[in-house]
């Protein structure tokens, strides 16, 4: 009928055919919170759903194209900006393919591209910069794969002047893990900063002030059976431009310490040491005590203190084996940290129903009443920080179990709460408050640090994420996200600030705006 | 090129079958007072808001239609006529179930010029109404949405009428003519806001706004009636 009536003739899209499927692939997530906005990644389409809440009450979506063959996304670690990176068309057949690419989104109230960089090479991984001044772009998938160039890209640069190639030097394997630092003050230079890639075998130190120079490539020990070890951790002391390195299957820590070049073709030197603290330690952190920097090793049921200087060392007994530690002295003296003589630090451990502060301000001798434990009842598998100014002295302990903890590190006291279902947590970005869920049942719950008082909601459908916003009018909107399988994407928004489902709105068939 | 070769067909049999007998039959009697026909309607909607609820631009509909001549002089007559098409597509849209259910009417003169007794040809601009009700199967609040509303048009076309069976003479007698019309059905833009019903599905919904349609375009309807 079509071809006799001549009139019936023409299609429609394509991607009126391609359904909403949630992401699901390895380094992808199906959903990014953003400061202002909510990232649906719609991979069908090759596209992300900007949600953005001009009210707390109120949802608009804006779709914004990724590219071709979308492979990582990433938050900054302000989540302003969602990153995203594409291989573009392979194999390459006419010059208008489109090209690898990383796109910078800005994730404010009003979504928008901020940044693309076109990259000469398809690739799979990209590593952010905490500071949001580099990213780095690296494993390709090519006919030919060199497993060790690394693109570095120049956030404060545009177009092909930021990407710097940089191939490592290696002694077999490839980049595990980055480090950037924060400016290490190196001596016979100005402080700059430092990308430490952790690969299977050595380590490789970048100097991001000159990516250009050589990188210089430092081989990890051999584990105490003779065997290959690889890094475990690594931690840094900027003022002494100090780096330790936990590696696995040896009883000793890799102490780096960066120096003065040795020679003109050099802009630093590396000397290198290995301290036995006594057994495999399961954390590794520096901290200043009242004698000056001291490495603090976590070994079994003691905390072993490292001289960097003279490679002697001091235990501790703890109270329990912790096997986690975090550095506390900014929360608890912001003003004072920068010139603390004695850092407190919080120990944990995901096997420990305790938690204890360990106190590195006493006199050397002292230091068996510097540890002072605390049973909470639960183990601790990780501390969660809170951003912003106002409850930066709080942390957030998850436990393996369906509690979480909220720490006043001031007063030391901690509230925890109970939810009747799995976990999962998520601070908002104001630092304002907690908001606790189980993917797919439709409970979910926000914690005001303010008075510690839960609100528990109830979605009309199973929340899979939840974000919490600016909205466009300086409010504050949170969003559940209902994403399952192929349904397609829909959002119950409601206030962050007063939440009540009494009020909230229910949004739906997301994914079918802007399809062209 | 194929509705041409077919008009031209149409023309050609007129005359070879209708010439004999020009002279002899008085032409009145073929200018059917009452007419009735049912026939199909094929449009072609180019609109984008069509896109979710099909996946052509094609959109048929079964047609109805009535009409009267109140006036003749020589070859020529006025009827009024009028016509209820009505047609459904269902298509998905990125995986949710659609549908449209598209009613039409349109009623107004038809000036007709009868070339032979068996065969005139005609034109028409009909005023339209149309109510469109579009549905979408929302998995995630589990509820049907749906946008109906009416919108107003013309339908202006023209085409010929044959007769292929009645008596030379005599009244009234049944005749039967097959009707082909080819044209262009203008239908303003609705909006696609798509909401469940009052009651149904999660409270304080938003709509799915899939922005507007419009059914306007070209058309061609094919239809056999019995005229008296």
């Amino acid at each position: 009928m079509c071809g006799a009536l001549a009139l019936g003739c023409g299609g429609r899209p394509s991607s009126w055919d391609a359904p909403y499927v949630a992401a699901n692939q390895n380094g992808l997530a199906p959903a990014y919170g953003l400061t202002g906005s909510v990232a649906v990644v719609d991979t069908a389409l090759k596209r992300v759903t900007m949600l953005s809440a001009p009210s707390s009450l109120t949802l608009t979506s804006r779709s914004i194209g990724l590219g071709t063959d979308l492979v990582a996304a990433r938050v900054s670690a302000d989540r302003k900006t969602l990153f995203a990176l594409s291989r573009g068309v392979q194999p390459q057949r006419t010059p208008g393919d489109e090209r690898p690419q990383l796109l910078l989104i800005d994730g404010g109230t009003t979504p928008q591209i901020s940044q693309r960089y076109t990259l000469t090479e398809p690739m799979d991984q990209l590593a952010l910069d905490p500071q949001n001044e580099w990213a780095v772009v690296y494993s390709g998938a090519g006919v030919v794969v060199n497993l060790n160039e690394l693109v570095l890209v120049n956030l404060s640069q545009t177009g092909a002047d930021a990407l710097s190639f940089k191939t490592l030097l290696s002694f077999g394997g490839s980049p595990r893990r980055f480090t950037f630092t924060t400016p290490l003050a190196v001596p016979g230079g100005d402080p700059r900063r430092f990308l430490i890639v952790e690969r299977d075998a050595d380590l490789v130190l970048i100097d991001l002030a000159a990516p250009e120079r050589e990188a210089v490539t430092v081989p990890l020990p051999s584990t105490d059976t003779g065997g290959t070890a690889s890094s475990a951790q690594v931690a840094y002391d900027a003022d002494s431009a100090s780096i330790a390195v936990r590696v696995t299957g040896t009883t000793s820590v890799f102490m780096l310490q960066l120096a003065a070049p040795a020679s003109a073709a050099q802009n630093f030197s590396v000397v290198t040491n290995l301290v036995d603290v006594g057994a495999q330690p399961s954390a590794i952190d520096f901290v200043h005590n009242s004698q000056g920097l001291r490495l603090v090793a976590l070994v079994g049921s003691s905390a072993v203190l490292v001289d960097p200087d003279t490679a002697t060392t001091q235990s501790v007994q703890m109270p329990a084996a912790f096997s986690g530690i975090r550095r506390i002295t900014n929360e608890l003296n912001p003003a004072a940290a920068a010139a603390s003589d004695g850092d407190v630090a919080l120990l944990y451990g995901p096997n420990i129903p305790k938690i204890a502060y360990f106190n590195l301000s006493g006199a050397p001798g002292a230091l068996f009443r510097s540890i002072e434990s605390y049973d909470i009842g639960v183990a601790v598998k990780n501390v969660i920080d809170v951003p912003g100014e106002r409850y930066f002295d709080r942390k957030i302990l998850e436990t393996p179990s369906q509690q979480f903890y909220v720490l006043d590190l001031r007063t030391r006291e901690s509230a925890p709460m109970k939810t009747n279902a799995g976990l999962t947590l998520e601070v908002a970005p104001d630092g304002e408050r907690v908001w606790a869920y189980n993917p797919g049942q439709t409970g979910f719950a926000s914690v005001d640090f303010a008075n510690l008082h839960p609100v528990s909601l109830i979605a009309e459908r199973g929340v899979s994420n939840v974000f919490d916003i600016e909205s466009g009018d300086g409010q504050r909107a949170a969003v559940a996200l209902h994403l399952a399988g192929s349904a397609g994407i829909g959002a119950t928004v409601l206030s962050a600030l007063s939440p009540s489902t009494a009020y909230a709105h229910f949004y739906s068939g997301l994914e079918l705006g802007g399809v062209k | 090129m194929s509705a041409r070769f077919g008009l031209s067909s149409l023309l050609l049999v007129a005359f070879s079958v209708g010439s004999p007998s020009a002279h002899a039959e008085p032409l009145a009697e073929h200018q059917p007072y009452a007419q009735a026909s049912l026939g199909v309607r094929v449009g072609k909607v180019s609109d984008s808001g069509y896109d979710p609820f099909s996946s052509s631009d094609e959109l048929t509909q079964f047609s109805l239609g009535l009409g009267g001549t109140f006036y003749r002089h020589q070859r020529f007559s006025l009827a009024g006529v009028g016509f209820w098409d009505y047609g459904e597509k269902s298509s998905t849209a990125r995986g949710a179930s659609t549908e449209l259910d598209v009613h039409r009417l349109t009623i107004g003169p038809e000036l007709r010029y009868h070339l032979l007794p068996p065969l005139y040809f005609f034109v028409h601009a009909l005023p339209a109404f149309a109510h469109t009700s579009a549905s979408l199967q929302d998995s995630v609040a589990q509820v049907t949405r749906h946008a109906r509303h009416w919108s107003y048009g013309v339908d202006a076309a023209g085409g010929a009428a044959f007769e292929v069976y009645g008596a030379a003479t005599g009244f009234p007698r049944p005749r039967i003519w097959i009707i082909a019309e080819g044209g262009y059905g203008y239908l303003g833009s609705t909006s696609l806001e798509m909401l469940p019903d009052v009651g149904e599905g999660p409270q304080r919904p938003a709509s799915v706004d899939l922005g507007s349609v419009s059914l306007a375009g070209p058309y061609f309807r094919a239809s056999a009636a019995v005229g008296f």
